[in-house]
Protein backbone atom coordinates (compact mmCIF):
# COMPACT_ATOMS: atom_id res chain seq x y z
CA UNK A 1 0.00 0.00 0.00
CA UNK A 2 1.22 3.23 -0.86
CA UNK A 3 2.77 5.93 2.01
CA UNK A 4 -0.76 8.39 2.43
CA UNK A 5 1.12 11.89 3.20
CA UNK A 6 -2.41 13.41 3.86
CA UNK A 7 -2.43 10.75 6.70
CA UNK A 8 1.07 11.88 7.64
CA UNK A 9 0.43 15.24 7.96
CA UNK A 10 -2.44 14.68 9.58
CA UNK A 11 -0.95 13.02 12.48
CA UNK A 12 1.53 15.78 12.70
CA UNK A 13 -1.16 18.44 12.91
CA UNK A 14 -2.92 16.44 14.97
CA UNK A 15 0.24 16.11 17.29
CA UNK A 16 1.14 19.81 16.99
CA UNK A 17 -1.91 21.28 17.86
CA UNK A 18 -3.20 18.95 20.18
CA UNK A 19 -0.30 18.36 22.51
CA UNK A 20 0.76 21.65 24.97
CA UNK A 21 3.81 23.50 23.98
CA UNK A 22 4.65 21.74 20.87
CA UNK A 23 5.68 24.20 18.62
CA UNK A 24 6.48 22.03 15.70
CA UNK A 25 7.09 18.54 14.21
CA UNK A 26 8.22 16.74 10.71
CA UNK A 27 9.10 13.62 9.76
CA UNK A 28 12.00 12.82 7.57
CA UNK A 29 13.68 10.48 5.33
CA UNK A 30 17.06 8.78 6.98
CA UNK A 31 19.24 10.62 3.89
CA UNK A 32 17.89 13.92 4.97
CA UNK A 33 14.31 14.43 2.63
CA UNK A 34 10.86 15.83 3.99
CA UNK A 35 8.28 13.33 3.86
CA UNK A 36 5.49 15.70 5.75
CA UNK A 37 5.80 18.53 7.99
CA UNK A 38 4.26 20.72 10.61
CA UNK A 39 6.60 23.59 11.13
CA UNK A 40 6.29 27.33 12.16
CA UNK A 41 6.37 29.89 9.53
CA UNK A 42 10.21 30.93 9.19
CA UNK A 43 11.42 27.52 8.94
CA UNK A 44 12.68 25.97 5.78
CA UNK A 45 11.22 22.18 5.29
CA UNK A 46 14.55 21.11 3.40
CA UNK A 47 16.78 22.89 5.82
CA UNK A 48 14.71 21.10 8.74
CA UNK A 49 15.11 17.74 7.55
CA UNK A 50 18.63 17.52 6.43
CA UNK A 51 19.25 18.63 9.47
CA UNK A 52 17.19 16.51 11.30
CA UNK A 53 19.10 13.60 9.82
CA UNK A 54 22.41 14.47 10.11
CA UNK A 55 21.87 14.84 14.11
CA UNK A 56 20.36 11.71 14.31
CA UNK A 57 22.97 9.97 12.44
CA UNK A 58 25.65 11.73 14.47
CA UNK A 59 23.62 10.57 17.57
CA UNK A 60 23.74 7.28 16.61
CA UNK A 61 26.78 6.54 15.47
CA UNK A 62 28.12 8.04 19.40
CA UNK A 63 26.02 5.61 20.51
CA UNK A 64 27.67 2.84 18.80
CA UNK A 65 31.31 4.09 18.57
CA UNK A 66 31.42 5.38 22.06
CA UNK A 67 29.50 2.23 23.74
CA UNK A 68 26.28 3.79 24.52
CA UNK A 69 24.17 0.92 22.71
CA UNK A 70 21.14 1.74 20.64
CA UNK A 71 20.24 5.25 20.96
CA UNK A 72 16.13 6.16 21.79
CA UNK A 73 16.69 9.92 20.71
CA UNK A 74 18.56 12.67 20.80
CA UNK A 75 17.65 15.43 22.84
CA UNK A 76 18.75 19.52 22.48
CA UNK A 77 17.99 21.99 25.28
CA UNK A 78 17.92 25.46 24.45
CA UNK A 79 17.41 28.95 26.02
CA UNK A 80 14.00 28.64 24.37
CA UNK A 81 13.13 25.53 24.09
CA UNK A 82 13.54 21.82 23.05
CA UNK A 83 14.41 19.63 19.74
CA UNK A 84 13.59 15.93 20.05
CA UNK A 85 14.88 13.83 17.52
CA UNK A 86 13.99 9.91 17.71
CA UNK A 87 13.63 7.32 14.78
CA UNK A 88 10.72 5.95 13.26
CA UNK A 89 11.49 2.66 12.48
CA UNK A 90 14.30 2.56 9.09
CA UNK A 91 12.74 4.76 6.72
CA UNK A 92 12.32 7.49 8.95
CA UNK A 93 13.32 9.87 11.40
CA UNK A 94 10.87 12.32 13.54
CA UNK A 95 11.59 15.97 14.84
CA UNK A 96 9.61 17.53 17.63
CA UNK A 97 10.40 21.10 18.44
CA UNK A 98 8.94 22.58 21.81
CA UNK A 99 8.96 25.22 24.00
CA UNK A 100 11.01 25.93 26.66
CA UNK A 101 7.77 25.69 29.11
CA UNK A 102 6.74 21.80 28.01
CA UNK A 103 7.11 19.08 30.18
CA UNK A 104 9.59 16.66 29.49
CA UNK A 105 7.84 13.70 30.91
CA UNK A 106 4.59 14.39 28.80
CA UNK A 107 6.80 15.30 26.17
CA UNK A 108 8.53 12.05 25.68
CA UNK A 109 5.16 10.20 26.28
CA UNK A 110 3.03 11.97 23.48
CA UNK A 111 6.34 11.51 21.11
CA UNK A 112 5.95 7.62 21.74
CA UNK A 113 2.22 7.67 20.55
CA UNK A 114 3.06 9.19 18.12
CA UNK A 115 5.55 7.25 16.88
CA UNK A 116 3.32 4.20 16.67
CA UNK A 117 0.67 6.00 14.92
CA UNK A 118 3.25 7.07 12.21
CA UNK A 119 4.98 4.04 12.07
CA UNK A 120 1.94 2.23 11.43
CA UNK A 121 1.04 4.14 8.34
CA UNK A 122 5.20 3.75 7.44
CA UNK A 123 4.94 -0.55 7.39
CA UNK B 1 51.64 17.83 17.51
CA UNK B 2 50.46 19.94 15.28
CA UNK B 3 46.81 19.41 13.53
CA UNK B 4 45.95 20.03 10.45
CA UNK B 5 42.11 20.28 9.26
CA UNK B 6 41.50 19.07 5.33
CA UNK B 7 38.44 19.70 4.06
CA UNK B 8 37.31 17.29 1.09
CA UNK B 9 34.17 18.39 -0.50
CA UNK B 10 32.76 18.28 -4.37
CA UNK B 11 29.74 17.01 -5.55
CA UNK B 12 27.53 13.78 -5.19
CA UNK B 13 29.51 10.87 -6.23
CA UNK B 14 32.77 12.63 -7.07
CA UNK B 15 34.69 10.21 -4.37
CA UNK B 16 34.83 12.26 -1.37
CA UNK B 17 33.90 9.06 1.39
CA UNK B 18 36.00 6.87 -0.69
CA UNK B 19 39.03 9.37 -0.72
CA UNK B 20 38.96 9.52 2.95
CA UNK B 21 38.67 5.67 3.51
CA UNK B 22 41.56 5.49 1.46
CA UNK B 23 44.38 7.20 3.73
CA UNK B 24 42.29 6.95 6.98
CA UNK B 25 44.55 5.48 9.55
CA UNK B 26 41.78 5.09 12.42
CA UNK B 27 38.34 3.90 11.20
CA UNK B 28 36.57 6.52 9.66
CA UNK B 29 33.71 7.31 11.16
CA UNK B 30 31.22 7.84 8.54
CA UNK B 31 27.49 8.80 8.89
CA UNK B 32 25.99 6.91 5.89
CA UNK B 33 22.16 6.55 5.03
CA UNK B 34 20.16 4.84 2.28
CA UNK B 35 19.67 7.08 -0.67
CA UNK B 36 16.36 8.18 -1.20
CA UNK B 37 17.05 10.70 -4.39
CA UNK B 38 18.34 11.25 -7.60
CA UNK B 39 21.62 10.16 -5.86
CA UNK B 40 20.76 6.55 -6.16
CA UNK B 41 21.43 6.66 -9.73
CA UNK B 42 24.74 6.83 -8.46
CA UNK B 43 24.94 4.75 -5.98
CA UNK B 44 22.93 3.23 -2.83
CA UNK B 45 24.26 5.07 0.19
CA UNK B 46 25.01 8.72 0.87
CA UNK B 47 26.95 10.73 3.91
CA UNK B 48 24.60 12.61 5.64
CA UNK B 49 26.60 14.52 8.12
CA UNK B 50 30.58 14.20 7.82
CA UNK B 51 33.32 11.73 7.19
CA UNK B 52 36.04 11.83 9.50
CA UNK B 53 39.65 10.09 9.04
CA UNK B 54 43.19 11.06 10.75
CA UNK B 55 46.69 10.46 8.93
CA UNK B 56 49.89 10.94 10.62
CA UNK B 57 51.68 13.30 8.80
CA UNK B 58 55.12 13.07 9.45
CA UNK B 59 56.45 12.84 13.44
CA UNK B 60 54.84 16.13 14.23
CA UNK B 61 51.68 16.68 12.18
CA UNK B 62 48.34 14.90 12.58
CA UNK B 63 45.94 16.04 9.59
CA UNK B 64 42.30 15.26 10.24
CA UNK B 65 40.54 14.76 7.05
CA UNK B 66 36.49 16.02 6.80
CA UNK B 67 34.32 14.56 3.95
CA UNK B 68 31.17 16.94 3.47
CA UNK B 69 27.93 15.54 2.07
CA UNK B 70 27.25 16.18 -1.42
CA UNK B 71 23.86 17.31 -1.61
CA UNK B 72 23.50 21.16 -0.74
CA UNK B 73 20.30 20.58 1.48
CA UNK B 74 23.44 19.74 3.81
CA UNK B 75 24.75 22.97 2.85
CA UNK B 76 24.77 24.01 6.86
CA UNK B 77 27.58 20.34 7.41
CA UNK B 78 29.94 22.92 4.33
CA UNK B 79 29.32 25.71 6.45
CA UNK B 80 30.11 24.01 9.67
CA UNK B 81 33.33 22.29 8.09
CA UNK B 82 34.72 24.96 6.24
CA UNK B 83 35.16 27.49 9.08
CA UNK B 84 37.48 24.96 10.81
CA UNK B 85 39.27 23.95 8.12
CA UNK B 86 42.95 24.80 6.87
CA UNK B 87 42.87 23.66 3.45
CA UNK B 88 40.18 21.93 1.12
CA UNK B 89 40.12 19.47 -1.72
CA UNK B 90 37.61 20.03 -4.46
CA UNK B 91 37.17 16.65 -6.08
CA UNK B 92 34.75 16.78 -9.13
CA UNK B 93 34.22 13.43 -11.54
CA UNK B 94 36.11 14.94 -14.60
CA UNK B 95 33.59 12.27 -16.92
CA UNK B 96 30.25 14.04 -15.46
CA UNK B 97 30.22 17.84 -16.58
CA UNK B 98 26.75 17.96 -16.18
CA UNK B 99 28.10 18.58 -12.39
CA UNK B 100 30.42 21.14 -12.93
CA UNK B 101 28.01 23.93 -12.42
CA UNK B 102 27.26 22.25 -9.44
CA UNK B 103 30.98 22.24 -8.32
CA UNK B 104 31.26 26.05 -8.99
CA UNK B 105 28.66 26.56 -6.69
CA UNK B 106 29.99 24.61 -4.21
CA UNK B 107 33.39 26.74 -4.84
CA UNK B 108 31.50 30.36 -4.36
CA UNK B 109 29.61 29.02 -1.16
CA UNK B 110 33.40 28.14 0.21
CA UNK B 111 35.25 31.18 -0.89
CA UNK B 112 32.19 33.51 0.34
CA UNK B 113 33.21 31.95 3.96
CA UNK B 114 36.81 31.02 3.98
CA UNK B 115 40.04 32.29 2.08
CA UNK B 116 41.73 29.27 3.33
CA UNK B 117 44.02 27.78 0.30
CA UNK B 118 42.67 24.97 -2.13
CA UNK B 119 43.13 22.53 -5.00
CA UNK B 120 40.71 20.85 -7.26
CA UNK B 121 41.00 17.18 -7.50
CA UNK B 122 39.68 15.07 -11.22
CA UNK B 123 38.54 11.94 -10.36
CA UNK B 124 37.08 9.23 -12.90
CA UNK B 125 39.88 10.81 -15.73
CA UNK B 126 40.22 7.07 -16.82
CA UNK B 127 36.48 7.27 -18.32
CA UNK B 128 36.50 7.75 -22.09
CA UNK B 129 34.26 11.11 -21.52
CA UNK B 130 36.90 12.60 -18.87
CA UNK B 131 37.48 16.83 -19.74
CA UNK B 132 40.69 17.61 -19.77
CA UNK B 133 42.10 19.26 -16.21
CA UNK B 134 42.73 22.72 -18.25
CA UNK B 135 38.89 22.59 -19.67
CA UNK B 136 37.69 21.52 -16.22
CA UNK B 137 39.13 24.46 -14.91
CA UNK B 138 37.45 26.89 -17.45
CA UNK B 139 33.66 25.59 -16.66
CA UNK B 140 34.72 25.96 -12.66
CA UNK B 141 35.20 29.72 -13.46
CA UNK B 142 39.16 30.03 -14.10
CA UNK B 143 39.70 30.90 -17.86
CA UNK B 144 43.07 32.51 -17.03
CA UNK B 145 45.32 29.13 -16.30
CA UNK B 146 47.76 30.84 -13.98
CA UNK B 147 45.12 32.52 -11.63
CA UNK B 148 43.69 28.78 -11.44
CA UNK B 149 44.21 26.71 -8.46
CA UNK B 150 46.35 23.67 -9.16
CA UNK B 151 44.54 20.93 -10.71
CA UNK B 152 45.42 17.20 -10.22
CA UNK B 153 44.30 13.67 -11.22
CA UNK B 154 42.82 11.46 -8.07
CA UNK B 155 41.93 7.93 -8.02
CA UNK B 156 40.08 7.95 -4.47
CA UNK B 157 39.97 4.08 -4.31
CA UNK B 158 44.06 4.20 -4.32
CA UNK B 159 46.12 5.07 -0.87
CA UNK B 160 49.19 6.54 -3.04
CA UNK B 161 47.03 8.51 -5.30
CA UNK B 162 45.57 9.87 -2.32
CA UNK B 163 48.38 10.66 -0.69
CA UNK B 164 49.79 12.42 -3.55
CA UNK B 165 46.98 14.62 -3.64
CA UNK B 166 47.06 14.91 0.20
CA UNK B 167 51.15 15.80 -0.53
CA UNK B 168 49.98 18.28 -2.86
CA UNK B 169 46.96 19.95 -0.95
CA UNK B 170 49.91 20.65 1.65
CA UNK B 171 52.55 21.87 -0.26
CA UNK B 172 50.18 24.16 -1.48
CA UNK B 173 48.86 25.71 1.63
CA UNK B 174 52.53 25.84 2.86
CA UNK B 175 53.56 28.05 -0.09
CA UNK B 176 50.37 30.24 -0.24
CA UNK B 177 51.77 30.87 3.35
CA UNK B 178 54.94 31.98 2.41
CA UNK B 179 54.03 34.51 -0.20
Amino acid sequence: MAISTEKLSSILQNFVTSTNDVEGAALVTPDGLPLAASIPGGMDEERVSAMSAAMLSLGERIGSELARGSVDRIFVEGEKGYGVLTSCGEDAVFLVLANQSAKQGLLMLEIKRTLSELKLLLA
Amino acid sequence: MEIMRLVVTGPVGAGKSTFIRSVSEIEVVDTDRQATDETLLLKKRTTVAFDFGRLQFGPDMALHLYGTPGQSRFDFMWDILIHKAHAYILLVAAHRPGEFRYARRILTFMNQRSSVPMIIGLTHVDHPNAWEPANVGVALGYPNPFECPPIINVNATEAASVAQAIIKLIEHSTCECLV
